[in-house]
């Protein structure tokens, strides 16, 4: 973990309301594994007092690059949206706590909703080169959204599903009906990144059938670093941890969903 | 140049200090900074008892600033000692720990026991909490509520240091803003014994969200800080310095030289910083030269002088 002044490689809109940030990564000191994030300084004037964190979408080793998937939701990501090739970035990662690799013999589902889909992609692609040397199984990938014009242009893993709310395009209705619909094989684990709800239900379904169960959840984030107790997430033993060091990847069914959403 | 500041009879090697609440125990900085550079840590609010803190959302952010209701999440005194003191000894910078209780003996108690250990430094006591005594109300807002504990704190920490044959360490009063008159609440920390007073904890303060049409925090008020209350920090310590003689800590919404300049001048011997860590954990190194570039810009010897340089 530490803090770079990291030239933008790449920035460019790859669907309504995403882009993607391709940042040099060569100076930092560790690797970002999928769940991990960094946090961003916004400037500009009258910036907020507060980074904004985001989830790594992808780390290419070779060229010493990683990326993040990004929703333009308020005025700091639409000032990170307006930024380009060439100008710098004030980083502060990798943090938090990964994803754990599912056993040989188990095909892991990952799921993903709207934005939650960078950290899940690069999972997805981190789990498919594992599968090709023969340390896992390929995983499967669906991925949900409001609807069809939110999809980013990127290369998915062959066999992704989609499932948009208004049915634009792929599968019609939630993630979970979408699951809900496999005929073949149910999943024997899930990972998760999305939209509280979302993450709430797969927990209600991962715990009736006793599935092993890891989410990624968001929470509001001050140090980002584990000093502050500011991005608490509640635990059903009625502890809180903290989403930017203990997670933000948690056991979704330790996490305490009715008091967090 | 002198940069020492002098509290009691503590020396520390610079004015400026990283805020109780916004730093940790200092370990969680450790890999992004040099903590022994600071002259003073001020640690998270430490309890008797473990506190897991209030429900969330903890956090918003507001115009130039924040709220946060953390509820004095700590993992309480004996943990702190045995786990978070050991970290704290090896930081290199004078320790001071925040106290925080619901009632005069949570305070007592604390510092009672710290009294018992070595590698602490002083003692900031935060009396911005509810007194479950008096009706929730805080202990800052009552004069002579603030006397009595200052007083009694004041006796343990010398009978602590007569038992260390060591000398006392100083005693910090951590002044509430919301309340009507700070100066007479500083001159109450004045008269029961304080070393120093530090100002100005957050503000009170709501934000709600319209289309929920409910409070964004879960306990519905929290804590105003950053470059917001930065003005009401600065008037305060203006205030506090022409109403008491034992040295004043300027905080609040310090996010760079000239903004803590601002408190030196209007009067306070040292400075704290935390907002402004979330964003740029370098800030103190750079204040820190840059207060040692102004007094050699205006010859200025020792970093005490400036209080006195205001027009
Ligand atoms: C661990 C983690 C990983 C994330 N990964 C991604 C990602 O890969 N891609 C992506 O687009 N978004 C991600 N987010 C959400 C992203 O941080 C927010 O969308 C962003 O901060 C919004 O900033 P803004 O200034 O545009 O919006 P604002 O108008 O300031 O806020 C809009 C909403 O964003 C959220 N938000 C704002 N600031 C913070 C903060 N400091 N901490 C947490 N939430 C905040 C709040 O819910 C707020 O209501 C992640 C959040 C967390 C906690
Ligand atoms: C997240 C957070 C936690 C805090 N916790 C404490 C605390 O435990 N004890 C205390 O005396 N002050 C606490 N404070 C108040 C700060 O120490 C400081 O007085 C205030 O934030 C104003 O300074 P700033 O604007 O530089 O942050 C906290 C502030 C923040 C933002
Ligand atoms: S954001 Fe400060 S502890 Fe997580």
């Amino acid at each position: 973990m530490n803090i770079q002044i990291a030239n933008i490689i790449e920035n460019r809109s790859v669907s309504d309301q995403y882009f993607e940030l391709v940042f040099d990564y060569s100076n930092f000191d560790s690797e970002p594994q999928p769940g991990m994030f960094f946090t961003v300084k916004i400037d500009g004037a009258f910036g907020p007092v507060l980074r904004r964190p985001f989830a790594f979408s992808g780390w290419n080793p070779k060229q010493g690059t990683a990326s993040a998937l990004i929703e333009k939701r308020g005025n700091g990501t639409h000032w990170l949206a307006g930024l380009a090739s060439g100008d710098t970035l004030d980083i502060l990662g990798p943090l938090g706590k990964a994803f754990s690799f599912p056993q040989r013999g188990v095909r892991p589902l990952l799921v993903a909703g709207g934005i939650g889909l960078g950290p899940m992609l690069f999972f997805a692609n981190v789990l498919l080169a594992r599968s090709n040397q023969g340390l896992c199984e390929a995983p499967l990938l669906i991925a949900g959204f409001r609807t069809q014009s939110l999809i980013p242009k990127l290369d998915f893993p062959a066999g992704t599903l989609f499932c948009t709310d208004d049915g634009s395009t792929g599968f019609k209705g939630t993630v979970l009906d979408c699951i809900l619909s496999l005929s073949d094989a149910l999943p024997k684990v899930i990972y998760a990144c999305g939209p509280s709800p979302m993450l709430a239900a797969l927990a209600r379904y991962a715990s009736s059938l006793a599935l092993p169960y890891e989410a990624s959840v968001e929470q509001w984030m001050a140090c980002g670093i584990g000093a502050c107790m500011g991005c608490a997430v509640p635990m059903t033993d009625g502890t809180y941890q903290r989403a930017c060091a203990d997670g933000p990847v948690f056991n979704g069914l330790t996490v305490d969903w009715e008091k967090l959403v | 140049m002198n940069l020492t500041v002098t509290i009691g009879s503590l020396t520390m090697k610079n004015p400026v200090g990283a805020a109780s609440g916004t730093f940790g125990y200092g370990s969680e900085y450790e890999k992004l900074i040099d903590v022994h550079e600071l002259g003073a840590l001020y640690t998270k609010a430490v309890t008797p008892e473990p506190r897991g803190g209030n429900p969330v959302p903890r956090l918003a952010e507001t115009p130039s600033g924040m709220l946060n209701s953390i509820g004095l999440a700590n993992p309480g005194l004996s943990y702190f000692i045995s786990n978070k003191l050991p970290e704290l000894q090896r930081m290199g910078c004078s320790v001071i720990v925040n106290v925080a209780g619901k009632t005069q003996e949570d305070y007592c108690k604390v510092v009672e026991t710290l009294e018992t250990q070595t590698g602490i430094h002083g003692y900031e006591i935060n009396i911005s909490c509810p007194n479950v005594s008096h009706g929730g109300l805080a202990f800052g807002t009552d004069p002579g509520i603030v006397e009595k504990l200052t007083a009694q704190l004041r006796s343990i920490i010398e009978q602590g240091a007569a038992m260390r044959k060591d000398s006392c360490r100083p005693l910090i009063i951590k002044l509430s803003p919301n309340v009507t008159d700070i100066t007479e609440i500083a001159r109450a920390a004045e008269a029961g014994g304080a070393h120093a007073v530090s100002a100005i904890n957050t503000l009170v303060g709501m934000v709600i969200d319209v289309k929920k049409r409910k409070p964004v925090l879960a306990m519905k008020t929290g804590g105003l800080s950053g470059p917001a209350i930065r003005p009401v920090g600065v008037a305060a310590v203006y205030k506090i310095r022409r109403a008491i003689s034992i040295p004043v800590i300027g905080l609040g919404g310090i996010t760079c030289t000239d903004d803590a300049l601002q408190y030196l001048l209007a009067g306070a011997d040292a400075i704290q910083i935390g907002t402004v860590l979330f964003s740029n954990p370098n800030a103190a190194h750079e204040i820190i030269q840059g207060i040692w570039q102004y007094m050699e810009t205006y010859k200025i010897n020792s970093v005490a002088d400036i209080k006195n340089l205001l027009e």
